[in-house]
C-alpha cells in the first residue's frame, strides 16, 4: 500500500514539475523570439512537427558528435544548447497539436448520443500517457540534451499518432470536420 | 477544371526551371541562394522574367516558391557534415575561399533571408543553427590549417 502511495506521489510530483516547466516555457516563448532570427514571430506555422524526418534530425546525435570533433569546446557547447532549445520547442509544438486535437475532439463529441464510453476511456488513458511521457521527455531533454532521448521521442510520437487515429475512429463521420480542419492546417505545404 | 489546369501549368514551370536552370547550378546551397534571390524582400513574391513570359507571372511565382521549398527541405534534413561540404562547394564555385566565405557569412548572415516564407519557425531556426555550426567548423578548419605549417617549422 505504501509503495503505491509513493508511486502516486512520485507521478504527481513529476506531473507538477512538468506543468511548471511547460508553463514557464510558454511564457518565455511569448516574451522572446528564440535566437533572435525573427522567424519565430513572422513566419506562420507550416511544417508539421509530427514530421518524423525533422524530429529525427533534431534528436540525431551525429551532428553534435561531428561539431564536438571539429570545433572548439565553446562552439560545441553553444551548438548543444541550441539543439536543446530546439528540441524543447519541438516538444511544445507536438504537445500543442495533441492538446488542440483533444480539445477539438471534446467539442465534437459533446452531446453525441452514439458515444462509446470504452473508446473515450481508452483515449483519455492514452492522452494521460502521452502527457506523462512528454513531461518526462521535457525534463530529460532539459537535463541531458536531445541525443539521449531519441528512443523516448519515438515512443512519444507513436502515442501522438495513436491519439490522432483514436480521435478519428471515435468521431462520427459528420463530426470529423474539426479534426479534418486541424489536419489540413498541419499538412506540409510542399 | 481550371484549378487542375493551373496546377499542370505550375508543374510545367517547375520542370522548366529545374531542367534549364537549377540543374546547371552546383549544390543545393547555391540553388537555395539563387531561388531566394528571386524573391522580393517586401512582398515575398518571386519574379523571373523568362519564366513569366513562358507561363504567367503567378504561375512562375508559384513554381519558384515550390522549388524553393523543396531545396530548403532537402538542406534542412541534411547533416551538419553535408552542410559543410555544401558550403565548401559553394565557395569553390563562386571563386572564393572557404575562410573568406566563413568570415563574410558570419558577419552578414545572408543565409537568414534564404528561409522560405511558408516554412515553420522551428525548421527555420534549425537551418540557421546548422549553418552557423557549419561556418564555425569551416573557421576551425581554417585555423588548424594555418597552425599546422607553423608547427612544422623547425624550432630554434
Amino acid at each position: 500500500m505504501s509503495v503505491l502511495a509513493y508511486l502516486l506521489l512520485a507521478l504527481l510530483t513529476i506531473f507538477n514539475i512538468f506543468l511548471f516547466l511547460s508553463r514557464r516555457g510558454r511564457r518565455r516563448d511569448s516574451n522572446q523570439d528564440g535566437d533572435g532570427t525573427g522567424l519565430g514571430m513572422s513566419i506562420p506555422f507550416g511544417w508539421d512537427p509530427l514530421d518524423s524526418e525533422l524530429s529525427a534530425r533534431i534528436f540525431d546525435p551525429e551532428d553534435a558528435d561531428f561539431v564536438a570533433c571539429e570545433t572548439s569546446r565553446r562552439d560545441a557547447r553553444q551548438f548543444r544548447q541550441g539543439r536543446t532549445a530546439l528540441a524543447l520547442d519541438w516538444l511544445r509544438e507536438v504537445r500543442g497539436q495533441v492538446n488542440q486535437l483533444i480539445r477539438a475532439h471534446v467539442r465534437a463529441v459533446r452531446g453525441n448520443a452514439s458515444l462509446k464510453p470504452a473508446d473515450e476511456i481508452r483515449l483519455g488513458f492514452e492522452f494521460l500517457l502521452f502527457q506523462l511521457t512528454s513531461g518526462i521527455l521535457y525534463l530529460v531533454i532539459s537535463a541531458c540534451g536531445p541525443p539521449r532521448v531519441a528512443k523516448l521521442v519515438g515512443y512519444s510520437l507513436e502515442l501522438a499518432g495513436q491519439l490522432r487515429m483514436v480521435t478519428e475512429d471515435v468521431l462520427p463521420a459528420d463530426r470529423q470536420v474539426a479534426v479534418e480542419l486541424l489536419e489540413g492546417k498541419q499538412e506540409p505545404k510542399n | 477544371m481550371h484549378g487542375e489546369l493551373k496546377h499542370e501549368d505550375v508543374e510545367a514551370a517547375r520542370r522548366d526551371l529545374a531542367d534549364r536552370t537549377l540543374s546547371k547550378i552546383r549544390g543545393d546551397l547555391a540553388r537555395l541562394i539563387y531561388l531566394a534571390s528571386m524573391r522580393d524582400y517586401n512582398t515575398g513574391v518571386y519574379h523571373h522574367e523568362g519564366l513569366a513570359c513562358m507561363f504567367t507571372e503567378s504561375v512562375a511565382g508559384k513554381a519558384i516558391a515550390s522549388c524553393h521549398r523543396d531545396v530548403f527541405r532537402r538542406l534542412v534534413l541534411c547533416s551538419v557534415k553535408e552542410l559543410v561540404d555544401q558550403l565548401e562547394l559553394y565557395a569553390r564555385t563562386n571563386c572564393s575561399s572557404s575562410s573568406e566565405l566563413a568570415r563574410v557569412w558570419a558577419n552578414l548572415q545572408p543565409y537568414r533571408v534564404t528561409v522560405p516564407l511558408e516554412c515553420s519557425p522551428l525548421a527555420g531556426r534549425f537551418f540557421v543553427s546548422n549553418i552557423k555550426a557549419a561556418l564555425a567548423i569551416l573557421h576551425s578548419r581554417q585555423l588548424r590549417a594555418h597552425r599546422e605549417p607553423l608547427s612544422a617549422l623547425p624550432g630554434p
